[in-house]
């Protein structure tokens, strides 16, 4: 089998295959997650439960409305460009198969590169902060650290394969992609999975409580 | 019970704990961080170990081992870990009773949404189940569900301490209709209080009384399901939280109640409007209120009229955590300050950003921990002393406690006040007479009962002696326990104020002593100290409060001595000790 074919089948078929194993996992989760009691507040809210789910879902948007991510930009910098990267990187693993021509626009091909790039830089950092600084280690386990890892050189591998030129790159990435696939329901990377429902459950619970969203601008000034 | 039954009550608990929020929040955590220096305890310490998630992670290691898919199948991976026995039990508390006050500060702030509160509640309910709480927190516990309140007062002293302030509502407002009504029916108005204001803090319930007169209301309190505090809420136990709601919403519904409206309690409001609904399963008929909402609506109303330069101090806001960041009350008590006070200075961050006054989440009945929360408390002092203010008003009796005991320790020179009480001071009445002056200078009249002083410090027994004589009672003294058992055992007075730090032997011992002896068990004993429980673990006063090892105190003031608040509570208790005679 050549490159071209082994390119091919990792493109293609292996990539469905390990879809349809993320798709029945993730289900799997889903119906275990779904079946568990969701607790309902009686009382008549004081706020707009549907308001605050919405700033809740955005929230991660509007850095200005959490203390947490006001306080550490460089982070939040951080965790944007990575989840960027990650974003240019699931793309790329699209647009290579099914509308390769695209890559051929310079362009847009070194905007995906630029992107993936210093989201590896950006995972790098990560990697680096969650190993020396003690509160991140203390509360590491192997998951987050092999998570990162692997994450950052699926980033690397598309930052490689993205111009769509080299068998060894493109190969690469698309094995690292299968893999990912088929991990990431097992591991932290599933986070996103959860995500939605819990910033959902979170704004709605205090919307309807009145407390979200926040009142008080010039605490965020204070933060600064 | 044995480590072996402690360990499989606690794991099967776990796994019926599990609501679909929870199951997320545990799941969708990525230890980014973000939340450690969110917490105080962390900010304060920088210790690695009191991050939130580190914190909440020694739960969710039991929850990726026992319940999560891939911990159960690679536990090593993912950082789960079985329950071995007691000692994992106790470390479980030190993390989720001794580190954190369920203040929310960390939830708020939590990029992915994780509810930490709710995970460590689930945590400390499964350590409730085998009796691995506090002791303070046990004790509160068994009175609320033996004698429906958290300080165990009995529904004799609770209706004589309501019929003396009603005795003093009618010399306050000169109307000898006025009065506390108890168990009306068809009111508009059911007032429920936190214990400690009908035991230890009068003042605040009279403030309340004068301004429900003002206003004209038709209210009433209830003979009993009158605690609105909750410790339910703290324990992780939903039994008591039902219960001690249902006791005040059953109460409402039998008077036909039209509204039920809350004191000013943090925890008691948040567990009473929010919580006790959902576990007592009870859609009720009626709304619930905030007293500080009560209030605010009086004046828009303009049923109750403030003038602001009575009160001339400066003035900030604590945000008590419950009702900031758990109930979005957060601008009811800004308005009322505004109308009430000359100079109110607000304090970074405020609102639902605000820092924990560190007594929260049942803090205060926690001896074990005391060092630790006065350490941590370090954010909130540091926040107090930039506002340069005078006077700390806050609304909740729990947050009254742990401000005074930080201001002590960080040696600010603040006062600690409830909002009702500045609202009450300025508030006018026909003859634009702030009802502070007849309270404190004219109501408070003893007929020459005596009250032994006891304190080493000449001045305060000075000061206490004279406004006692002032006042129209009899004094004695004494500057050590040894001179006070004397006078004690020779003279009997009819009441002694008893400092706790005292060379040679404490006024605790005294304490003891005097709880000890049947002869003696009637005098009533108002303990009156300024000591900073830091310096001297070993005589942790709040004890008295909340555990019960020896009977409460009759009066608890904390120095510097509110005049008003003792003239008060001395009234109060020679009151009880009449009808007590009179009865007998």
């Amino acid at each position: 089998m050549g490159s071209g074919s082994i390119l091919r089948f990792m493109e293609n078929e292996a990539q469905i295959v390990a879809l349809s194993v993320m798709a029945l996992v993730y289900a799997l989760k889903l119906r275990w997650i779904f079946k568990k009691n969701l607790v309902k507040e009686i009382t008549p809210a004081k706020g707009d439960p549907q308001k605050g789910a919405r700033l809740s879902l955005l929230s991660i948007a509007m850095p200005w409305t959490m203390e947490s991510m006001l306080k550490h930009p460089l982070r939040y910098f951080e965790f944007v460009i990575f989840h960027l990267g990650v974003t240019a990187a699931i793309a790329a693993s699209f647009i290579i198969p099914y509308a390769p021509k695209l890559f051929t626009i310079e362009s847009v091909m070194y905007l995906f590169q630029g992107i993936t790039g210093f989201a590896f830089i950006a995972g790098a950092v990560r990697l680096i902060k969650r190993s020396i600084m003690p509160d991140l280690r203390l509360i590491s386990s192997m998951d987050d650290y092999f998570s990162l890892i692997v994450l950052d050189v699926w980033l690397l591998t598309a930052f490689f394969g993205i111009p769509n030129k080299d068998y060894t790159a493109l190969i690469s990435f698309f094995i690292m992609t299968a893999f990912f696939l088929i991990f990431v329901p097992f591991s932290k990377i599933s986070h996103y999975l959860y995500y939605p429902f819990a910033r959902v459950y979170f704004g709605r619970h205090f919307g309807r409580r009145g407390v979200y969203p926040k009142v008080g601008e010039k605490n965020m000034e204070a933060a600064k | 019970m044995n480590n072996t039954e402690n360990v499989q009550k606690v794991i099967e608990l776990l796994k019926k704990k599990i609501s679909r929020q929870a199951a997320i929040s545990f799941g969708v955590c990525v230890h980014c961080g973000m939340c450690t220096d969110t917490c105080h305890y962390y900010a304060a310490t920088k210790d690695p170990k009191m991050a939130p998630a580190y914190k909440v992670d020694q739960l969710r290691k039991l929850y990726k081992y026992y319940i999560d898919w891939t911990g159960r199948i690679v536990p090593g991976w993912v950082g789960a870990k079985p329950l071995k026995d007691d000692k994992d039990l106790d470390m479980l508390m030190d993390a989720l009773y001794g580190s954190c006050t369920m203040c929310r500060r960390c939830t708020l702030n939590c990029p992915m949404g994780v509810d930490t509160a709710m995970l460590v509640r689930i945590g400390r309910s499964l350590l409730t189940s085998v009796g691995k709480a506090p002791q303070g927190v046990k004790d509160v516990c068994k009175a609320q569900y033996e004698t429906g309140n958290q300080m165990a007062v009995t529904k004799e002293d609770y209706l004589e301490t309501i019929e003396w302030l009603s005795e003093e509502l009618q010399t306050a407002t000169g109307d000898r209709g006025a009065k506390i009504p108890i168990d009306k029916k068809n009111a508009n108005v059911v007032y429920t209080i936190n214990p400690r204001e009908v035991k230890y803090a009068p003042l605040s319930l009279l403030a309340a009384a004068r301004i429900f007169y003002a206003a004209g209301e038709n209210w009433t309190m209830t003979s009993e399901g009158w605690d609105n505090t909750n410790f339910g809420l703290f324990a992780g136990d939903d039994v008591l939280g039902a219960l001690m709601g249902k006791r005040q919403f059953d109460k409402v519904y039998e008077l036909g109640g039209r509204k039920l409206v809350v004191s000013e309690c943090g925890h008691g409001f948040r567990a009473t409007k929010w919580e006790a609904p959902n576990w007592a399963k009870m859609d009720l008929k009626f709304p619930i209120e905030s007293f500080l909402e009560t209030m605010t609506r009086y004046i828009k109303e303009g049923r109750i009229r403030l003038n602001s330069s009575v009160n001339k101090e400066s003035v900030t806001y604590h945000d008590p955590c419950n009702l900031a960041r758990s109930s979005g009350i957060t601008e009811e008590p800004r308005f009322l300050l505004r109308q009430s006070v000359m100079d109110y200075r607000e304090m970074y961050p405020n609102r639902a950003d605000n820092w924990c006054c560190s007594g929260g989440g049942g803090a205060m009945s926690m001896s074990e921990y005391t060092p630790r929360r006065l350490e941590v408390a370090k954010m909130k002092a540091e926040q107090l002393k930039a506002t340069g203010a005078q006077i700390v008003v806050t609304a909740c009796h729990n947050c009254v406690d742990a401000l005074s005991d930080l201001i002590k320790y960080y040696k600010l020179n603040m006062n600690v006040k409830v909002v009702s009480e500045l609202v009450s001071e300025a508030m006018i009445i026909e003859k634009r007479i702030p009802l502070k002056v007849v309270a404190a200078e004219e109501i408070i009249r003893g007929s020459g009962e005596r009250i032994l002083v006891i304190d080493d410090e000449p001045d305060i027994v000075t000061y206490l002696t004279t406004l006692f004589e002032d006042h129209g009672y009899k004094t004695l003294s004494a500057f050590s326990v040894d001179e006070a058992m004397n006078k004690i055992l020779s003279e009997h007075p009819d009441m002694i104020t008893l400092d706790i730090l005292m060379p040679g032997k404490t006024g605790i011992k005294l304490y003891h002593e005097l709880r000890s002896k049947k002869e003696l068990l009637n005098i009533p004993v108002i303990i009156i100290t300024g000591i900073n429980p830091v310096d001297y673990p070993q005589i942790d006063f709040r004890k008295f409060i909340y555990e019960r090892s020896l009977p409460h105190p009759e009066g608890f003031i904390e120095k510097p001595v509110n005049k008003e608040q003792l003239l008060i509570t001395v009234g109060k208790i020679f009151a009880h000790k009449q009808t007590a005679v009179k009865d007998a």
